[in-house]
């Protein structure tokens, strides 16, 4: 049996049963049956819990007269967020704040939520920072065919016509690299935070890893900044009609 | 003497980036030049166990280089226009 925080205790002493069966639904056979809810999903589902929470509060209390600072606050991630795309994209980019921010405010949490007694950054593990690169992949490129349509095709085809069938696989080869890129460095730098500040605290558990906890806060912010940053220069790329 | 477009402007100084675009832009160089070895790697081997051959692994790993040197390239060749 694996270790499991208490969160993801909780979320397989009630789900595990139907989560076991839709594995093997799926053909996949669970590693633990008894357990197959890792706790790298289990804090997925609360930063995604959380963030829901959030949001319907936001909501609730959306005021034009009278915005309180919670609105405040998320007017001034959508206006960050809304002013780089600007900036990188040009103008018709306020079409893509929406997944950028939910992009970045998800990983934000993801990164920070290490820093709570009882739970772990869900981005130390591989698998999700993957999974936000793949949501990151599919979106710049469906955008590229919504914008360029069939023409989109080729920007994988190079300059020169006679260079196209060199150029299709380097550019796909490119395109999946920027995958393994933006996984690899979200998860490296997330996991060395992590592994740093837990060996500091073994080493002295007062007073000492306050500073660590701090580059901590600093790396996740930093991390989530360089992933979203990046996907929008993808985007762009994607959209632009050069080439 | 008729207005002149202000539409190139607008889009060279769209191209402006500050630093900090910038330093994330290469910073991702760093990664991608060993991510697209990796990848062509991966798409090789995975040739190689469809097709049954046993060659297609290097010639992925020569693409994968291959691929991040024209993203390597690309990037300098934007800034330095």
């Amino acid at each position: 049996m694996p270790e499991q925080l208490w969160f993801t205790e909780i979320l397989n002493h009630l789900f595990a049963a139907p989560a076991t069966s839709l594995l093997r639904t799926l053909h996949i056979e669970p590693k633990y049956p008894a357990a197959p809810i890792s706790n790298s999903f289990s804090m997925e589902v609360l930063v995604f819990a959380f963030l829901l929470v959030l949001f319907l509060l936001l909501r609730s209390r959306l005021s034009v007269d009278r915005p309180g600072a919670l609105q405040h606050a998320f007017e001034g991630v959508e206006g960050f967020i809304q002013g780089q795309s600007e900036e990188i994209i040009g103008h018709h980019s306020e079409g893509y704040t929406a997944f950028l921010a939910v992009l970045a405010l998800f990983i934000l949490f993801c990164n920070l939520i290490g820093i709570v007694p009882g739970f772990e950054s869900p981005t130390a593990v591989p698998i999700v920072p993957l999974g936000c690169a793949i949501c990151a992949f599919i979106y710049y490129q469906s955008q590229g065919f919504k914008h360029g349509g069939i023409g989109y095709l080729k920007h994988f085809l190079g300059p020169m016509p006679a260079l196209a069938p060199l150029m299709l696989p380097i550019e796909i080869v490119s395109h999946l690299a920027r995958v393994l890129s933006l996984t690899i460095r979200l998860f490296a730098n997330m996991f060395a935070g992590d592994m740093v500040t837990l060996v500091f605290f073994s080493l002295v558990p007062i007073g000492f890893p306050i500073p660590f906890l701090g580059l901590h806060i600093g790396v996740s912010l930093l991390q989530t900044y360089i992933f979203v940053l990046l996907t929008t220069v993808y985007l762009q790329g994607a959209v632009s009609e050069e080439h | 003497m008729p207005a002149p477009d202000p539409t190139p402007d607008r889009e060279n100084s769209g191209r402006k980036e500050s630093f900090w675009v910038q330093a994330a832009r290469y910073s991702q160089l760093a990664f991608i030049l060993p991510a697209a070895l990796v990848v062509g790697w991966l798409i090789g081997t995975a040739l190689d166990r469809w097709l049954h051959t046993t060659w297609l692994y290097l010639a992925g790993i020569l693409l994968g280089i291959v691929a991040g040197f024209v993203e390597l390239i690309r990037t300098f060749l934007r800034d330095a226009k």
